[in-house]
């Protein structure tokens, strides 16, 4: 997405989060919602 | 840390309408038996983006639709049965892939030989209209070298399909008492752009919902070879390098998210009220994409659309619905 240098926020991890594919961070929530409802459970 | 906190006060107030039409929605078809709450979400988005429209400073907010929407996607994956689904594959599979191929032949030989609309354009629609509407678009145009207003153009037909379709493909349902399944992969391989899928497969029903989106999503996991393939066609002129770098270029990485849910939760690791709360999850995503589907269908850019790419997509349209139809009562 973003990953033109000017777009920069200053932080690391938002500017590595907009330069990736939309797709990659649908995945990652997704997968992020799933973890976190099988941590929920397993507590 | 200030670069976080930046990122998230430019999109809160983008985001905030978004919240604020998804609970509207939910509110409203609390109290209108019968009404589905994802439909209010798309009407109460057109009904703003069309009379008070998105101010600017939400611009950035709204714009996080398709992100919501693809994750609502991947969570979808937990509530597929998946042997249903490997029961009805092959003949889902089997029909996407002819659709898809029929399809964008018929469109290319409709849009140069009855509109006589010139190339990349009728790529362009071909495209979009085949696999996976405005995405489509800009994938291959990207391949393709096409000019920004060439793309444009085609999109903006393309949205007016989207939006007409949204509407009409679940009242053609009811009439022709379509079951959820038919309905759901009659809608997955016919209509455009996959919002839109998705947001009629729900209306219609929830299994309807949960047919369209996954036939839709192997509709647009055929992006990458049709992208080669124009590529490959198009070669004097592509500005693209074929191959398997672009196959995985153009291929939707959510839908692998979507598989491994769907494993996991058929694999039995997730108890009913966890399955039930990612649902929830899911529903809630759904319902602030489709508010930010609605903001995007602009009535007004429709008007400026020409009536040669309206008339190629539409002789595309009614084609391969009636096709499709006729092959979902038969197989399915």
């Amino acid at each position: 997405m973003a990953s033109d240098p000017d777009d920069a926020t200053g932080s690391a991890a938002v500017d590595r989060w907009t330069a990736l594919d939309r797709g990659w961070q649908a995945l990652a929530l997704g997968l992020g919602v799933v973890a976190a409802h099988l941590v929920g459970q397993a507590l | 840390m200030t670069g976080t906190a930046e990122a998230v006060r430019t999109h809160l107030p983008g985001l905030g309408l978004l919240v604020g039409g998804a609970v509207a929605a939910t509110l409203v078809a609390g109290a209108v038996p019968g009404l589905q709450p994802l439909v209010v979400a798309v009407a109460i988005g057109v009904g703003v983006g069309n009379t008070v429209g998105v101010p600017e400073v939400a611009e950035p907010g709204v714009g996080v639709d398709k992100l919501f929407l693809e994750t609502g996607i991947v969570l979808l994956g937990a509530a597929v049965a998946v042997e249903e689904f490997l029961t009805a594959g092959p003949t889902v599979l089997a029909l996407v892939v002819g659709v898809v191929g029929g399809g964008l032949l018929f469109a290319e030989v409709a849009a140069r030989g009855l509109f006589r609309i010139g190339s990349p354009t009728s790529s362009l629609l071909a495209a979009g209209a085949s696999i996976c509407g405005v995405s489509a678009v800009v994938a291959i145009g990207r391949v393709l070298d096409a000019r920004g207003a060439d793309i444009t153009f085609a999109a903006a037909t393309i949205l007016l399909f989207d939006a007409v379709t949204l509407v009409a493909f679940p009242l053609a349902g009811e009439w022709l008492g379509l079951t959820g399944r038919q309905f759901g992969v009659w809608a997955g391989v016919s209509m455009f752009s996959t919002g839109p899928v998705a947001a009629a497969g729900f209306a219609y029903s929830p299994e309807a919902g949960q047919w369209a989106t996954v036939t839709k999503l192997a509709r647009n996991s055929l992006l990458g070879g049709v992208a080669v393939a124009y590529s490959l066609a198009y070669a004097a002129r592509s500005a693209a390098d074929p191959g398997v770098r672009r196959l995985w270029a153009e291929f939707p990485k959510f839908l692998l998210g979507f598989l491994v849910v769907a494993v996991v939760a058929n694999t039995g690791l997730l108890s009913p009220a966890a399955l039930a709360s990612i649902g929830r999850v899911s529903d809630a995503l759904f319902a602030l994409a489709f508010v930010g589907l609605g903001l995007s269908i602009r009535i007004d850019d429709m008007r400026a659309v020409g009536a040669a790419p309206v008339g190629a997509v539409l002789v595309h349209l009614l084609a391969v619905s009636a096709v499709a139809l006729a092959a979902v009562r038969w197989l399915l």
